[in-house]
């Protein structure tokens, strides 16, 4: 079995706040938006709590963003897109890998290392999710914690409504993502292996790769 | 002689010989008087009353021997007084002395004689206070016959009515009958004998007369003169022409008065202007309008002294009066001059007037609703106290049309500090101002007014009300910005949503008459515009249809959103404080009874309101998202359609793995087949 070393520390750290704020975002979220439907907390722990957390998920964010661009790792989430059909065939590849061929036992073909973390489906998503999406959910979440302090910009966007309607549909997405995303962390080499990765750092890949029948899919990004 | 025959004879004989004796007797005193003159001749002998008054006791003994009443000497009538008894006695007054003298008189002319007189038995039953010495006098006493002669017929009459007499009316009214002499010999009737004017009373004559009131006695009274002031020579005067045609005009004596009337030339230099119309104007003058009301023009005097304005002329603000002028006008109706009187008091007051043309008022007015109020509706005509040192004169003058409101403000903590003494506390101007009153519904003026008091109350709100991690005040203010005050310190309140038409070019509410106009309508048929299903309620697909048809010919505008109560009654039921609204769960979730109630209101130039129903759906449909997007409120205004997305999206998310997980089960065996072939497991 070798052992690679995938996620550093700050990585890991960033990751597993990431990941527990973002859960925490979407259950006070869900308890704001239907206070009346929903009760684990009252709408003003709900509010505070949702607060709290949006904030330190942007502190958080630019641990990750100082990190990656400071250690120019960066570019490990930047699609190879002066290669677009290689780079379009190997995202096919993957996608095939998951519908079928991790159901009949085909080796994943991406082998993660640390210069190459993400296949390029995870690229793809992960690029847009981390320059796109988040900040956009950061902007509007902003924008919604204090809608008269940052009244021009939201006038600017064309109505507070709007920026809701911005924030919601990214929680959609986020809401969806994360299932799937917590999934596709079990499909290490065993159910847990993306999981204690993400708290050791080292991802296992087993030597014989013929031999691998559900291997390289990497968890973190 | 029998004796009967002889006391005949001895009676006649002093019957005969007491003229006689009283003839010869008169201007000859007895010894007795002449002995009581040996003091009482002295001018200076006086007596000290109780009342400090200085009682005369010097007697004229010519003038006493010269009175019928010199025969029977100075014991004849104070009896209790000789040369051998004269006692000291206490006197309280002279009124007092007058009265104990006087019953001295009914030992020799009793009641039953005086009663034969007419005047003497109304006196004795009636004006007791008289006595007879005040008219008769005490120690000069003439015969009636004498005395009449040597006085003429006003010196007559004053002898009893220069004291305080009165008369009782039958309805209860007292009538004086005192004449004030000096006034009447100055007045312009001074020559004039009483006769003349009172016709039937003379020396010799005083007719008994009764009256129903004071009213009917100066009607009778001034029948009289036009005797001499006829009809014909009034009518030439303006306001004498139209008094002498109105019933209910009063009569000459009420303007003139009756013992004192003067000269006009004279009467009008003596009198200040106001002085000179309060003689007419103090009676209850009235006129007939065009509309067949009744104005009346009776002035309080006595409200006027004590009114702000007790220092100005008539002239003042009746321009085109005086006391040489007297226009007579012809008014419409009460209204008229109300509004016509209200353009006076510009003049003086352009600072007020110059806001009250500003107001809601001014412009109710000038587009036809009379009803609206004018300076005197508020302020009166002759009773204006200064509003800032009365501010009852605003509770009292905004409650004339607006008495909903008020009930509702008296039960409001406002009203509760003002009823304990708080100066402060507000009324109705110290809201809505005094003369610059502005439509305050669906607007946030009414927050700022609310602030000039509550300074503090951002900061107050800040303290609960905020978003971690920083309690900024805008996050405060966000929510002032959008929610009346009233709406959650006002208990028991309903409340609603108002979605108000609004310019994004101006920043401003974007007026009803450009809809209309370009809507191509009326205000009558502005529903039927919007409201293309006809049920009464604009739904969001009418909503988004009315704003894209109003952007779509050059506007842009957009719907922004405000919490307030329902009624306008309701925003003046202030209560305390520990029972606002605190809790955010009352706004803040989906099913709240605060957004049950949409309206869209539309705003007129002049900032009044149109409201129009609206679904509740128009603040969750997507239709809105545009045409409201200035309008959100976390949890409740939530889209239907993300909530149906998020339902799809959560769902979608598990169905991966579920999805997955049950092929990968499935193709368990494939796995299992290759794994076998490929490492060698059989």
């Amino acid at each position: 079995m070798k052992r690679i070393y995938l996620h550093p520390i700050p990585v890991r750290l960033w990751h597993w706040i990431n990941a527990a704020g973002f859960i925490i975002l979407i259950l006070t979220g869900i308890q704001i938006r239907y206070s009346n439907i929903v009760k684990l907390f009252s709408f003003e722990t709900a509010v505070d709590i949702h607060s709290w957390t949006g904030f330190i998920l942007i502190a958080n964010y630019f641990i990750w963003l100082f990190y990656y661009l400071l250690t120019l790792k960066i570019r490990i989430y930047i699609p190879p897109l002066h290669h677009p059909i290689e780079f379009a065939k190997k995202a096919l590849r993957q996608a095939k890998f998951y519908g079928f061929g991790i159901m009949v036992g085909e080796q994943n073909p991406h082998h993660p290392a640390p210069d190459n973390k993400f296949n390029p489906m995870q690229q793809m998503s992960y690029i847009m999710i981390m320059t796109l999406l988040i900040p956009v959910q950061i902007v509007t979440g902003l924008l919604l914690w204090d809608p008269k302090l940052f009244s021009g910009l939201v006038n600017l966007v064309g109505g507070i409504q709007i920026i809701d309607t911005i924030h919601v549909l990214l929680f959609i997405f986020f809401s969806a993502f994360i299932v799937v995303h917590f999934y596709l962390a079990t499909l290490g080499h065993t159910t847990f292996a993306h999981f204690k990765a993400m708290f050791t750092g080292y991802e296992e890949e087993e030597e014989e790769h013929g031999h691998s029948e559900e291997h390289g899919h990497s968890h973190g990004h | 002689m029998n004796n009967r025959r002889k006391i005949f004879i001895s009676l006649l004989l002093v019957f005969m010989i007491f003229p006689v004796y009283a003839y010869v007797a008169k201007g000859v005193l007895s010894d007795e008087a002449q002995m009581c003159l040996g003091c009482h001749s002295s001018k200076d002998l006086t007596k000290q009353l109780d009342d400090k008054e200085i009682l005369a006791l010097y007697i004229n003994g010519d003038e006493f021997a010269d009175s019928i009443h010199n025969v029977i000497g100075c014991a004849g009538c104070h009896m209790d007084i000789s040369m051998e008894n004269h006692p000291v006695r206490k006197i309280k007054s002279k009124k007092e002395y007058t009265a104990n003298a006087s019953i001295v008189c009914t030992m020799c002319h009793t009641d039953d004689q005086l009663r034969k007189k007419p005047m003497h038995g109304y006196l004795i039953t009636k004006a007791k206070t008289l006595a007879c010495v005040e008219c008769h006098g005490s120690h000069y006493i003439k015969s009636i016959s004498d005395w009449k002669k040597g006085v003429n017929e006003t010196q007559y009459c004053l002898t009893c009515h220069k004291y305080d007499l009165s008369m009782a009316l039958k309805s209860g009214e007292l009538l004086s009958l005192s004449i004030n002499e000096s006034a009447y010999k100055n007045s312009v009737h001074g020559n004039l004998q009483c006769g003349y004017c009172h016709i039937g009373f003379s020396k010799t004559e005083h007719p008994m007369r009764t009256f129903k009131s004071k009213k009917e006695y100066t009607a009778n009274t001034s029948k009289v003169c036009a005797l001499c002031h006829p009809d014909s020579q009034l009518k030439k005067k303006p306001m004498h022409g139209y008094l002498i045609t109105k019933t209910k005009a009063p009569t000459c004596v009420e303007c003139h008065d009756s013992h004192t009337i003067k000269r006009i030339v004279e009467w009008k230099a003596r009198l200040d202007e106001s002085r000179y119309c309060l003689t007419c104007h103090k009676h209850d003058l009235s006129i007939s309008l065009k509309s067949g009301e009744l104005l009346s023009l009776y002035v309080d005097e006595s409200v006027i002294r004590k009114s702000v304005h007790r220092n100005l002329q008539c002239h003042n603000c009746h321009s085109g009066f005086s006391k040489s002028e007297h226009p007579v006008g012809v008014l419409k109706s009460k209204r008229e001059h109300s509004i016509v009187t209200g353009d006076v008091c510009k003049k003086c007051h352009s600072k007020a007037y110059t806001q009250y043309e500003g107001s809601i008022h001014l412009t109710m007015l000038k587009s036809g609703d009379l009803k609206a109020p004018t300076c005197t509706d508020c302020h009166g005509a002759h009773s204006i106290v200064k509003a800032t040192a009365d501010k009852t004169v605003g509770l009292l003058s905004c409650n004339k049309c607006h008495g909903e409101i008020n009930v509702a403000y008296e039960r409001s903590v406002h009203s509760a500090a003002r009823n304990k003494g708080d100066e402060k506390a507000p009324v109705c101007s110290s809201c809505h101002n005094a003369h610059d009153v502005k439509v305050t519904a669906m607007t946030m003026k009414m927050k700022d007014v609310c602030l000039e008091c509550h300074k503090d109350a951002q900061n107050a709100h800040k303290k609960w009300l905020w978003n971690p991690p920083i309690a900024l005040s805008s996050f405060a203010g966000l929510h002032f910005d959008v929610i009346a005050c009233a709406t959650c310190h006002s208990s028991d309140a309903g409340r609603g949503i108002y979605l108000i038409l609004y310019d994004k070019k101006t920043g401003k509410p974007f007026p009803e008459e450009e809809v209309l106009k370009l809507l191509e309508t009326d205000t009558a048929g502005l529903i039927g515009k919007i409201d293309s299903n006809g049920d009464s309620s604009i739904n969001a697909s009418e909503l988004w249809n009315m704003v894209k048809q109003l952007n779509g010919k050059g506007t842009d505008v957009t719907f922004t959103g405000r919490m307030d109560v329902r009624k306008g009654t309701e925003a003046h039921q202030l209560a305390a404080k520990t029972k606002a609204v605190k809790e955010c769960e009352q706004c803040h979730r989906a099913d709240s009874d605060f957004f049950k109630e949409v309206s869209i209101v539309l705003t007129k130039t002049d900032g009044r309101p149109t409201l129009l129903n609206a679904k509740q759906e128009v603040l969750g449909s997507i239709f809105s998202v545009l045409p409201v997007s200035k309008f959100y409120v976390l949890g409740s205004t939530n889209l239907k359609l993300l909530d149906i997305l998020f339902i799809i999206a959560v769902l979608g998310g598990l169905a991966v793995p579920v999805g997955h997980i049950t092929l990968r089960i499935v193709t368990t065996p494939l796995r299992t087949l290759r794994r076998m072939g490929k490492g060698g497991k059989k």
